[in-house]
């Protein structure tokens, strides 16, 4: 057998006795027999004195030798080997142990004997376990993080992503982020991994994308570059959490705070109506003026009914219902509406003029929420009479015609008009140009239920002349369905 | 009671404006109307009333506006105003933090005897 030269131990060029001997792992020579020969003091302390012993009598406690003995491998071969296995030791434990051997050969080159080295690997098993352990910990974070991670390269294509974010937008690795969360065809202006990428920080933005079954979703995004081993950033990790439920809540929150603030203003305002209708009513009847007592009256009068309307739009806007759609014979409607604000009108010294055409005939409607609608958009126009000092006369128009496919309500006045900023906010939440006596809540309730008819409402109105609104219905109900 | 002060109620309500002119007339005072800001300030000109009451949500001109107009008016500046509102929002009150607060400042709904004694504290107050 030819030896190699590079790997052969040859005892006899220099003598490695003490340090062989010292050496901290079991040292061991065996014949082709594998006979043990020699051994180190670490050997003769862990195994005893074990000369002439097999060596899987000593290392393995068995009778037969090992299926893939690296002693017996490097006879045949006369090279070096390496095995991993474990040895179990005189109090029956067993041990890791990774085993080197070499050939040692004679003064012809012959292989007399094996070195076998075995070095207790017991720690590295260890902390190979718990490298596994946390790589496995590491992966089941990245997979159940309750956020959306997505790993991305230069080209902003997804390299990698964890479980939530497949469940929601899709297992779409190598697709580019801006396709799979925005449904977009180029990267978005303001992009955090892009940022990351260009100067190597983190970076936070605020999202919103669409997930696979088409619901936005709000999200906080950050991001963080991940670097190779030279330090260059290889790679960027896009952290999304889903804050739609708290931008949701901010947002309810936000309106009920303006809800209150709004309806605490607008209470005010009717409380010190009621109160001034109840001071000229006492003091007309004590001091016998007839007048004040029916001014007084009337004032008490037309703050009921706002407290009434204020409660209905708050009922309305509480508790969002669906409209009762049936037919309805319009004209009888707004005769019936007509009927309750007669009164109001009269007492108002307003000229209430009615122009209802009888060929409207029925049309399907929620009768209960365009009757509020309807009276709510008189209620503003007899106020913006009210407030209108400039004019001698006022006179409100009401009309109902049948234009085309469309039923049309008109409500025109002759009362203080709107600038162009008020006419474009009027239909706006909690927006009141009536100081103390507005909630803003009667003409955004109005054109919700406008909407909700599939009509329009369109507003004209000039500072100091007046307001004309146009509500528009489309007859057939078919048509209003939303292709 | 003859008083004979005279007091100019701006407010855009005309429900308050009865409710105010009814009451101060009761208790003798001759009272002035106006239902807004440039109105008010005209009549204010005009009229050199003894007090002014105002409100300050109006459309237009605001009382804050007013207010502020007044005092920074050489011929009206004097003039002793209390504020009628129903806003309690601080920062909308504080705006005329650069000119002399108003001499007297009222909560809707209006309580009557309070109004009262503000307003005889003020006209009966020296200089």
């Amino acid at each position: 057998m030819q030896i190699d030269e590079t790997s052969a131990l040859c005892p006899g060029k220099v003598d490695f006795g003490d340090i062989l001997r010292a050496t901290p792992c079991f040292l061991s020579v065996q014949d082709r027999d594998l006979r043990i020969v020699a051994t180190n003091e670490n050997f003769i302390q862990t195994f005893g004195d074990a000369a002439g012993r097999y060596c899987y009598e000593v290392y393995k406690q068995s009778e037969n030798k090992c299926p893939d003995c690296p002693v017996e491998r490097t006879f045949l071969d006369g090279k070096k080997h390496t095995i991993e296995q474990l040895v179990v030791l005189p109090d029956g434990s067993k041990i890791p142990i990774i085993a080197y051997t070499a050939p040692v050969c004679g003064p012809n080159g012959e292989i007399e004997a094996v070195v076998e080295i075995s070095a207790d690997i017991t720690p590295v098993k260890r902390l190979e376990a718990k490298l596994r352990e946390s790589r496995e910990r590491f992966r089941l974070l990245f997979e159940e993080v309750p956020c959306y991670i997505s790993v991305q390269d230069r080209e902003l294509n997804i390299v990698q992503t964890n479980r939530s974010f497949k469940e929601d937008f899709g297992d779409y690795v190598g697709a580019s982020c801006f396709e799979v969360y925005k449904h977009r065809g180029e990267p978005c202006l303001k992009c955090p991994v892009a940022a990351t990428f260009h100067d190597g920080k983190r970076h936070s933005s605020e999202e919103v994308v669409t997930s696979l079954d088409g619901r936005h979703i709000h999200t906080l995004v950050s991001t963080a570059p991940l670097k190779n081993a030279e330090g260059e950033i290889e790679q960027v990790m896009e952290m999304s959490t889903n804050i739609t439920q708290i931008r949701e809540l901010q947002g309810q929150l936000t309106n009920l705070g303006l809800l209150v603030g709004s309806i605490s203003h607008g209470v005010k305002g009717l409380l010190t109506g009621l109160d001034g209708g109840m001071y000229l009513l006492s003091t007309g009847m004590e001091k016998n003026k007839p007048e004040r007592v029916q001014k007084g009256w009337k004032m008490i009068r037309r703050n009921v009914e706002h407290i009434r309307s204020v409660v209905l739009d708050l009922l309305y806007i509480a508790k969002e219902r669906e409209p009762q759609f049936e037919p309805v014979a319009l004209k009888e409607l707004a005769t019936l509406i007509v009927e309750m604000l007669e009164k109001r009108a009269e007492d108002l010294e307003i000229d209430f003029q009615v122009e209802l055409a009888d060929d409207v005939g029925t049309c399907e409607v929620d009768p209960k929420s365009i009757k509020e609608s309807l009276i709510n958009i008189l209620d503003n126009a007899f106020d913006a009479c009210r407030v209108d000092e400039r004019k001698d006369s006022h006179f409100v128009r009401f009309s109902l015609a049948s234009e085309g496919d469309d039923v049309v309500f008109r409500i025109e006045d002759n009362g203080m008009g709107m600038d162009r900023e008020t006419r474009e906010k009027v239909f706006s939440l909690f927006f009141s140009s009536k100081g103390v006596e507005g909630t803003g809540l009667g003409l955004f309730t109005a054109n919700k239920v406008i909407e909700k008819h599939r009509g329009v409402i369109d507003v004209e109105s000039e500072p100091g002349k007046g307001t004309s609104f146009t509500i528009r219905i489309p007859r057939v109900r078919d048509q209003r369905i939303e292709a | 009671m003859e008083r004979r002060q005279r007091i100019l109620v701006i407010d855009d309500e005309p429900d308050v404006v009865s409710y105010l002119s009814a009451f101060l007339e009761d208790e003798g005072f001759l009272v002035l109307t106006a239902s807004s800001g440039p109105d008010g300030l005209a009549l204010a000109r005009e009229q050199a009333p003894d007090l002014i009451t105002l409100d300050i949500t109006m459309p237009g001109m605001s009382g804050i506006e007013v207010l502020t107009t007044l005092r920074r008016d050489e011929h009206l500046n004097g003039l002793p105003v209390v504020i009628i509102t129903g806003v309690t929002s601080f920062d909308k009150l504080t705006d005329y933090r650069d000119v002399r607060a108003p001499e007297g400042f009222m909560q809707k709904p209006i309580d009557l005897v309070q109004l009262l004694s503000t307003i005889e504290g003020i006209l009966d107050s020296p200089g």
